[in-house]
């Protein structure tokens, strides 16, 4: 790829600085390192061969959360993101791409069989301690040199995938209309499988007929590094699943999918006929929240005297503008009450695979986040993102907080946690 | 990649690393790259970037540095816009971000101590649940460090009523270039001596390294109501707002943008500024809700007499914090026009506003550059934005000058190059604007004094003197008294004889019947009013003018100098007043001479006629030898003319007079200057036989005072303090002018500075030692006026013991030769202080005005 492509994008920046105010890893750092601006100038730098490429990049272009913080606070709303994520492709290819990626986005994430037999694996691993087994199926391993520390992140993986449990599929609902087909992100499918039965739950309560996809990884993690050949194979496969003018709304409960599979398009040149089908399939993608808002859902369990908070993911919040709806859902909730979190669309450090490659900055970025937990006072937080969910609860492990951490489709069917 | 340019010796990295750990000392080609730029056009690459913990490891770097020749650049995070944060030569930057910290806010105090990488709007942040606010606030408030604003005396929209930076920073810990911390000030306000808190504010990193600040904060106003008035003609709205001024309105902020301005922050984000319109004013004024309804329909009667198309009044707090957060985007908005930006920080007494504007828009049509402005109009803080495209060669060549053209075009309009933003690389070519070579020469020397190796933010401020350059001031013209003063001086200069400078009004610090054998230097004949200017609020007049004359040449135009100094506040002269730092009770309201004064002209001890700042507020050209110069009792220069900032006559004065016990007036002050009541004083006077009787002081719009008296006598009622009566008082003799003639009585005056908090227990301490003493004691600053009989060598000893213990320090405005402690000196630390004593090398070389060793009858 071409950085020159985008020097009037990077050229806009006139280090103003305001991304300094909104970066979570700035905050945490201090360093122009770690902060729009600098990683910026150091595309310009590239552009105007003042410096060359080599290792000494990979902390400016990998440590960034891409969460999007910068480019809300920028008033010319230079991309950060979008420019880093073609700086980081660049640099795989100049400077090199690791042999823990290729596994990762060639072999497991592509194939959601494979990913599912090496995560019971490392949950094997985990469970009896035999994690080496599992760093030895790669999986874990691909997550980098803080990995002893950053296995703590999660603290016992499921035995059964969600998919394991409900086999892709065609079910019937009781509602009287409608096709509904669920994408099963990674997060839920491995991680979370109770989060996947509460919202299967409550897709057949609502349709007609359910559809339970054997989709693979939406492509976001492979997109995230910089791999874009892998991000766009694995958006392709899902393309030919996800194309089918049978279906008339597709819902996932990760808005991390939701965002990423909403802008799949720009994977593909305008010319290539998979553009086309991928601006189609976008305008079915739903974000399971404004589903619900949509639905007018409302709790099943009883939340009486509970406090709840709501934490956005950078996805929801700046991805896909989804702001609004949970909030709303969770004020209703009968006997709770909603109180907002301070900085509640800062990101959590947890940012997909970020906190198990970063850990100590992912935990300093927490750290704030904590912080401004405990100023609620709240004993539940609530979110739309597995990621979130794992790195939330790890930083309440981790200040010793009595505060339940829970996808909001969670708060929905009871004996759904999990 | 390339190796940065001139790597720094491995000895010299392994000390640093050892100083601050591995992690935090980088050095790589990307890191030289990333600190490489600020927030302006000018580049310089540093070999390595150190990140301090705390103060102790910032003075183990700075030692380490200054030991090994390297020059540095302390910064926080880097959006300077002058070049100040970049390095000149190479060398290290000393990254301060991890000093963030808040350490304490006090409301007894009103006071917040903060480490220096702790951005302006994080203590905003932390203020605001407690009610309080810290008054500067840069547009860039966001992301600019308090260390940073501290290094270039910051602005913002509020400094119009509120002033800048070194107006609200009561103390600073240094690391100086030896390496050594220091303190300079704190929460006791207005120690003895030169301010070299005052000269730091403002000097770019050139002198020493902050690692510490101690600012004032004030309670939130209780009510504030903001304004888009919105113009079809740029001059219409520049014309409002000297007019605003000139009315005697200080509204919390008047801030101006023009079309291309609006255009570029609508495109990013829309705020609610029209698309269509020449110009905008943002009109806010704040204070007591009751005040505000008749200075808004003033407001508006103005903008309607100068043809404004709308005026819309924000309804709530989301409209108005949305044009502001349009207001402080503007300079990143402007991106959307074109990439880069020049901005050119000038500022021109008010009413030249609309001819500055006029000159900058023929300027920039010259150099075919196009140009915004968005400014603070209400001090007349312009910020002319030339816009470009840096990756265009030409266009920065004609950028450039189009720049040197509109910094010499408001120069000319009785202006100055900088108001907040600083000299630093970029308008070193125009400090030959306002300065003279000897002035320039005066601050180099400074420069060297506090920094002897040049280590220190180098290549920075001055013009390199070898350059002869096309710019070049001209020179004032002497009166025949000046003159006769600087032929006197120089004639000691050359037969190194020493002098004694004496105000008409007798009262220096030394004392009127101190035995001095030295011949006087005596400035009474200095009494010429040189400018008054009511509409740009700022009059000059010389040293020996008598402050009661004063203040009858400003009373003909409803001005005033808002100074009310003991003994006798109008036979005092403004020399006197500005050498000895003298206030009254209403300073924390008003300001001291140190916050009141914009400039002076003095005799150096080479007998150079020299002046120091200018006309207008924000003025952050070269170091504030003002504020220096000012409590520095004629040990440094001669001070011969000052211009001070004027103020509109309030309509009436009217204070709250309550009899009761210390301890519970102390109370009902505190409680009344922690709320929005706008009370100017808060004092307990005490006569003998009297007893205490606390004065809450209002002063300015007839509704304002009346609430204040009205809210004052219920919270009274509240403490359980029924003695109470309202009284109107006169504006120049101040609320208790029979105490003032009961302390000018006595031939002794004590000056007390304290933590607030302590003002009582001092007080008590005082009366323990001087029972008789007429006093006053001023609870908003914690200080205290005591006028003295006698002057035991014994009694001194245990008060000057018991008031340093408290934090605070004492001094004899006033006192004959038989007051003499034995051990009493003037500043006896100075004496010792290889620092002071090198400043005052520079300013006076042979010694002329310095009593060997300074010595008087007083003592910190």
């Amino acid at each position: 790829m071409n950085l020159k492509a985008d020097y009037d994008e990077i050229a806009r920046c006139n280090r103003c600085g305001f991304c300094q105010a909104a970066c979570p890893v700035f905050r945490a750092t201090g360093s122009e390192a770690g902060v729009a601006r600098g990683r910026i100038a150091l595309l310009r730098a590239l552009i105007e061969e003042r410096i060359a490429w080599d290792a000494g990049l990979e902390g400016p272009l990998f440590d960034c959360l891409l969460c999007g913080a910068c480019t809300a606070a920028c008033f010319p709303a230079v991309p950060t993101a979008e420019l880093l994520i073609r700086a980081r492709s660049a640099y795989l290819t100049r400077v090199g791409r690791k042999a823990a990626h290729r596994l990762l986005f060639d072999r497991l994430l592509p194939d959601p069989r494979r990913l599912q037999r090496a995560a019971r694996a490392a949950a094997i691993g985990k469970r009896t301690g035999l994690s080496r087994l599992a760093a030895a199926l790669g999986l874990l391993r691909a997550f980098g040199r803080n990995l002893a520390r950053a296995e703590e992140i999660l603290p016992a993986l499921p035995r059964r995938a969600f998919r394991e449990e409900v086999a892709p599929g065609v079910y019937a609902g009781a509602g009287r209309t409608g096709t509904v087909a669920y994408f099963v992100g990674c997060g839920v499918d491995l991680l979370h499988p109770g989060v996947g039965r509460a919202s299967f739950a409550l897709l057949r309560e609502r349709r007609r007929r359910v559809l339970v996809l054997e989709n693979n990884c939406c492509g976001l993690p492979a997109w995230s590094a910089g791999d874009l050949a892998a991000a766009r194979r694995l958006a392709a496969a899902n393309l030919t699943l996800l194309n089918d003018p049978s279906v008339e709304e597709i819902v996932t409960d990760c808005s991390s999918c939701a965002s990423f599979l909403r802008s799949a398009s720009r994977l593909f040149p305008p010319t290539d006929p998979r553009h086309g089908q991928a601006r189609g399939v976008a305008a079915k993608i739903l974000d399971l929240a404004p589903w619900m808002h949509a639905e007018g859902s409302t709790p099943a369990e009883d939340l009486r005297g509970r406090r709840i908070t709501f934490h956005d993911p950078c996805h929801a919040a700046r991805g896909l503008g989804v702001r609004r709806e949970p909030r709303e859902l969770l004020g209703r909730i009968p006997g709770a009450e909603f109180v907002e979190l301070p900085e509640a669309d800062a990101c959590c450090g947890g940012a997909g695979s970020y906190a198990l490659s970063h850990y100590d900055l992912a935990m300093r970025v927490l750290e704030r986040k904590m912080e401004n937990l405990k100023r609620t006072g709240a004993d539940l937080l609530v979110t739309t993102c597995p990621a979130c969910m794992i790195q939330l609860a790890h930083g309440v492990r981790r200040a010793g907080l009595a505060v339940e951490v829970r996808h909001l489709v969670q708060l929905t069917r009871p004996g759904s946690s999990g | 990649m390339r190796p940065p340019e001139r790597p720094l010796p491995r000895p010299l990295l392994r000390e640093l690393r050892r100083i601050v750990g591995a992690p935090f000392v980088a050095e790589s080609a990307a890191f030289s790259e990333l600190y490489a730029y600020d927030g302006s056009l000018s580049r310089g690459a540093p070999a390595a970037v150190v990140f301090p913990a705390d103060a102790r490891q910032t003075a183990a770097v700075v030692r380490t540095a200054v030991r090994a020749e390297v020059p540095f650049v302390p910064r926080g995070f880097g959006t300077n816009l002058s070049g100040g944060t970049v390095l000149s030569e190479g060398g290290l930057v000393v990254c301060l971000s991890r000093l963030n910290r808040i350490l304490a806010v006090s409301i007894p105090n009103r006071c917040a101590v903060v480490q220096p990488g702790v951005t302006n709007q994080e203590l905003q942040q932390a203020l605001a649940p407690r009610g309080f606010f810290y008054a500067p606030d840069p547009a860039s408030q966001k992301v600019a460090t308090l260390g940073g604003n501290v290094g270039e005396n910051s602005g913002g929209p509020r400094c119009v009523k509120y002033g800048v930076t070194v107006h609200h920073v009561l103390g600073l810990e240094i690391v100086t270039a030896e390496g050594e911390l220091r303190r300079l000030g704190g929460v006791a306000p207005d120690p003895p001596g030169p301010d070299l808190r005052g000269l730091l504010i403002g000097s770019e990193g050139t002198l020493a390294v902050v690692t510490e600040i101690t600012v004032r904060i004030l309670p939130r106003p209780e009510a504030v109501r903001t304004w888009l008035a919105v113009y079809d003609s740029v001059e219409a709205a520049a014309q409002t707002v000297a007019e605003i001024i000139a009315a005697g309105i200080v509204p919390a902020a008047l801030e101006m943008m023009d079309a291309p301005v609006m255009r570029a922050v609508e495109e990013s984000r829309p705020c609610g500024f029209p698309r269509d319109a020449a110009a905008v004013l943002l009109i806010e004024i704040e204070g007591s809700a009751i005040g505000l309804d008749r200075q808004a329909g003033r407001i508006r009667e103005i903008c309607r007499r100068r043809g404004v198309r709308e005026i819309r009044e924000a309804r709530n707090e989301e409209e108005r914090a949305r044009l502001w957060e349009g207001r402080r985007g503007a300079f990143g908005a402007v991106a959307r026009l074109a990439p880069n930006y020049l901005v050119n920080d000038c500022t021109v007494p008010r009413t030249r506003l609309p001819e500055a504007l006029r000159r900058v828009e023929e300027i920039a049509r010259a150099h075919d550059i196009l140009c915004g402005n968005v400014f603070h109009a209400g001090d007349g803080n312009l910020h002319p934005l030339l816009l470009f495209d840096s990756r265009r060669p030409d266009q920065l060549e004609r950028v450039h000058r189009a720049g040197e053209a509109i910094l010499q075009a408001c120069v000319e309009l009785g202006g100055t190059i900088s108001g907040e933003h600083g000299i630093g690389l970029e308008k070193r070519q125009a400090m030959r604007l306002v300065f003279t070579e000897e002035e320039l020469a005066l601050q180099r020397d400074l420069k060297g004094a506090f920094d002897p190796a040049g280590c220190l933010n180098p290549g920075k401020l001055f013009p390199p003197p070898q350059e002869a350059a096309g710019l070049k001031r001209p020179a004032d013209a002497l009166s025949s008294a000046e003159e006769a003063l600087v032929r006197r001086v120089r004639q000691a200069f050359a037969a190194g004889e020493r002098l004694r400078i004496r105000g008409a009004d007798s009262l220096g610090i030394r004392g009127a019947e101190e035995p001095d054998e030295r011949p006087v230097l005596a400035t009474e004949a200095l009494t010429a009013v040189v400018e008054l200017d009511p509409e740009n609020q700022f009059f000059t007049a010389g040293a020996g003018l008598s402050l009661s004359r004063a203040q009858e040449a400003l009373a003909a135009c409803n001005q005033w100098l808002p100074l009310r100094p003991p003994p006798l506040p109008g036979r005092r002269t403004l020399g006197g007043i500005a050498a000895t730092a003298a206030a009254g009770p209403e300073r924390t309201a008003y300001g001291s001479p140190r916050e009141l004064l914009l400039g002076l002209g003095f005799v150096d001890g080479r007998g150079r006629l020299l002046r120091a700042g200018g006309r207008v507020v924000k003025n952050v050209a070269g170091y504030d030898l003002t504020r220096l110069l000012v409590g520095s009792a004629g040990s440094l220069a001669l001070i011969t003319r000052l211009t001070f900032r004027t103020a509109t006559r309030p309509e009436r004065c009217a204070a709250l007079v309550i009899d009761g016990d210390l301890a519970a007036l102390s109370r009902l002050a505190g409680r009344v200057l922690a709320a929005p009541l706008e009370a100017v004083i808060a004092a307990a006077a005490h006569a003998p036989e009297a007893g205490f009787r606390l004065w809450l002081g209002f002063e300015g719009l007839a509704e304002t005072v009346a609430r204040g008296i009205e809210e004052a006598a219920r919270w009274a009622r509240e403490e359980a303090l029924v003695r109470f009566a309202a009284s109107d008082y006169d504006l120049l003799a101040g609320p208790f002018p029979r105490l003032y003639e009961e302390i000018a009585a006595r031939p002794g005056l004590l000056r007390i500075g304290v933590p607030p908090e302590q003002a009582s227990a001092a007080a008590r301490s005082v009366l323990d030692g001087f029972p008789t003493a007429p006093l006053w004691v001023d609870f908003a600053g914690g200080r205290i006026a005591a006028g003295l009989e006698t002057l035991e060598p014994g009694v001194w000893r245990k008060l000057r013991g018991e008031i340093s213990a408290r934090g605070g320090h004492l001094l004899l405005e006033k006192a004959p030769a038989s007051f003499l402690p034995p051990d009493g000196r003037a500043f006896p630390e100075m004496a010792e202080d290889p620092l002071f004593m090198r400043l005052r090398a520079a300013f006076d070389p042979r010694g002329i005005f310095a009593a060997h060793p300074p010595q008087t009858a007083c003592d910190p």
